[in-house]
């Protein structure tokens, strides 16, 4: 045993899940540690820290190439972290996807990582990561794609700028995953819900429709927006008159979007809108997570 | 329908030595650790306050039986004064008993002769080392011992009793020797009362 290995287990850290452990939740791999989480965009960069209590700092936006804010202001960023860890959400240069029958063998999502042909068959494309979300009720999921080279080099340009990079994820991903948790709770198919889930990512947009319970129609664009709401609401647009009478608005995005709201409604008339969305709702979601 | 939100799908590349948190259990291991350590450090505390407070109470026993010492030092000393005084005394009172005059058993002898008697010697010593005790040496013309035995009884009415006596008769003339010694009737008395 190496004096190492010694010193983890006195002050506990072996007790704890290693940093870029992907398994753990943030909160469990750093319980007491100021980290940072960026957001990456076209031509945009967010940051937001996290105190050593969990709590998410102000969100800071500049819009240049990451790789030169990242050369001039890694040092300031830096200074938010104690040991550089930071976790990303792609914002830009992926895909969401509305697939079905894909394989759901037991552990399908776990083997996307090692084995993603076997369970996307022929979708399955070299170079790629995937992630799944399967719909319970009927035979479609959502596929979430990322290009491994465009990962590698997100993970190269922050590890040369002094950053540790603890978490890769997809915010609008990772959005849409909570709306369909907060408004799809009771097992079975005897309450169906419907609904139209809006999800707005610095810059990106994601749009379900989810009708009885069956996913209809998934469209997802990145770096659609800076300040203006109009791209959004261009958008999705077309979607209204696909658009069942009774079906409402789900509205989650990774900070609370002042006028979006009444834009959506002008675009959705009659339709009941539902904003789940919270400040720094992403932060706190990939801190819990 | 229900959707669990589960974790998030990392993409980041992973690290393939990472290692899996160690179990809970084994947490006891350390919190013993540091448990055992303060313990130590209160008994070692407990133990060295203890120390102290024995040091103190020795150096206290210490001092408390050398001023002890110190008293019975000099409480022999005063003894061996007291005795010294005692031994001075008991020999001065001794000197004192012994050194009685002796006039007055001289008379008592001279008046013990009968008509028909005379001294023709009489010798009184008073022993150096032991004045208490008189060497007396009578020679007398008698014609019996009767002479002798009033003699004798007037100086035990002199509360002298005669130790060793010898007597000699030849030609006309009895020798006789003894050691007289003064007897106090009231320290006799005592002493029966006593027994």
């Amino acid at each position: 045993m190496k004096s190492i290995d010694l010193k983890s287990i006195l002050n506990f850290s072996a007790f704890r899940p290693e940093p870029d452990d992907p398994s753990a939740s943030w909160k469990k791999r750093f319980p007491a540690e100021k980290t940072v989480f960026f957001g990456l965009g076209r031509g945009v960069l967010t940051w937001r820290g996290i105190s050593r209590s969990g709590n998410p700092g102000d969100l800071e936006i500049v819009r240049a190439e990451p790789k030169e804010i990242l050369s001039q202001s890694a040092e300031h960023i830096k200074s938010l972290t104690e040991q550089g860890w930071c976790a990303i959400s792609l914002n830009t240069r992926y895909v969401i996807s509305l697939e079905t029958n894909l394989s759901r063998r037991t552990g399908s999502e776990e083997m996307l990582k090692t084995n993603a042909r076997g369970v996307l068959g022929g979708r399955y494309e070299r170079g790629k990561r995937y992630a799944l979300t399967h719909n319970p009720e009927t035979n479609s999921s959502i596929l979430l794609t990322f290009d491994e080279d465009q990962t590698r080099k997100t993970e190269a340009l922050f590890s040369e700028a002094g950053f540790r990079v603890g978490r890769v994820c997809c915010g609008a991903y990772l959005l849409l995953k909570h709306a369909l948790a907060q408004t799809n709770t009771v097992k079975g198919s005897e309450q169906p819900v419907s609904t139209f889930y809006i999800v707005c990512c610095e810059g990106a947009v994601c749009a379900l429709v989810q009708d009885q319970d069956r996913w209809l129609e998934l469209r997802s664009r990145t770096d659609v927006y800076e300040e203006d709401f109009t791209p959004i609401t261009d958008l999705l647009a077309p979607f209204h008159s696909r658009l069942s009478p009774d079906i409402g608005i789900t509205l989650v995005c990774d900070e609370p979007m002042d006028g979006l709201e009444d834009r959506l409604a002008k675009v959705f008339p009659n339709r009941g809108i539902t904003d789940l969305s919270q400040p720094a709702l992403l932060a706190t979601l990939m801190i819990q997570n | 329908m229900q959707i669990t939100e589960r974790k998030i799908d990392d993409f980041k590349s992973d690290r393939k030595d990472i290692a899996p948190p160690l179990p809970v259990v084994l947490r006891l291991v350390p919190l013993l650790f540091y448990c055992s350590i303060a313990v130590a450090v209160i008994l070692s505390s407990v133990f060295a306050i203890q120390f102290q407070m024995a040091v103190q109470k020795r150096d206290s026993h210490k001092a408390s039986t050398d001023s002890l010492s110190s008293q019975t030092q000099d409480a022999r000393n005063e003894r061996a004064a007291l005795e010294s005084q005692i031994k001075k005394a008991t020999d001065t009172q001794s000197w004192v008993a012994s050194s009685r005059p002796l006039q007055p058993l001289l008379v008592e002898i001279t008046r013990s002769m009968g008509p028909r008697s005379s001294i023709v010697d009489l010798r009184l010593d008073r022993e150096t080392d032991n004045p208490s005790q008189i060497k007396m040496g009578l020679r007398m013309n008698a014609d019996s011992t009767k002479q002798l035995d009033l003699t004798v009884e007037k100086i035990a009415g002199l509360n002298y009793r005669a130790f060793s006596p010898t007597q000699t008769l030849g030609r006309g003339e009895l020798d006789y020797k003894a050691t007289l010694v003064h007897q106090d009737p009231l320290r006799q008395q005592n002493e029966e009362a006593q027994q």
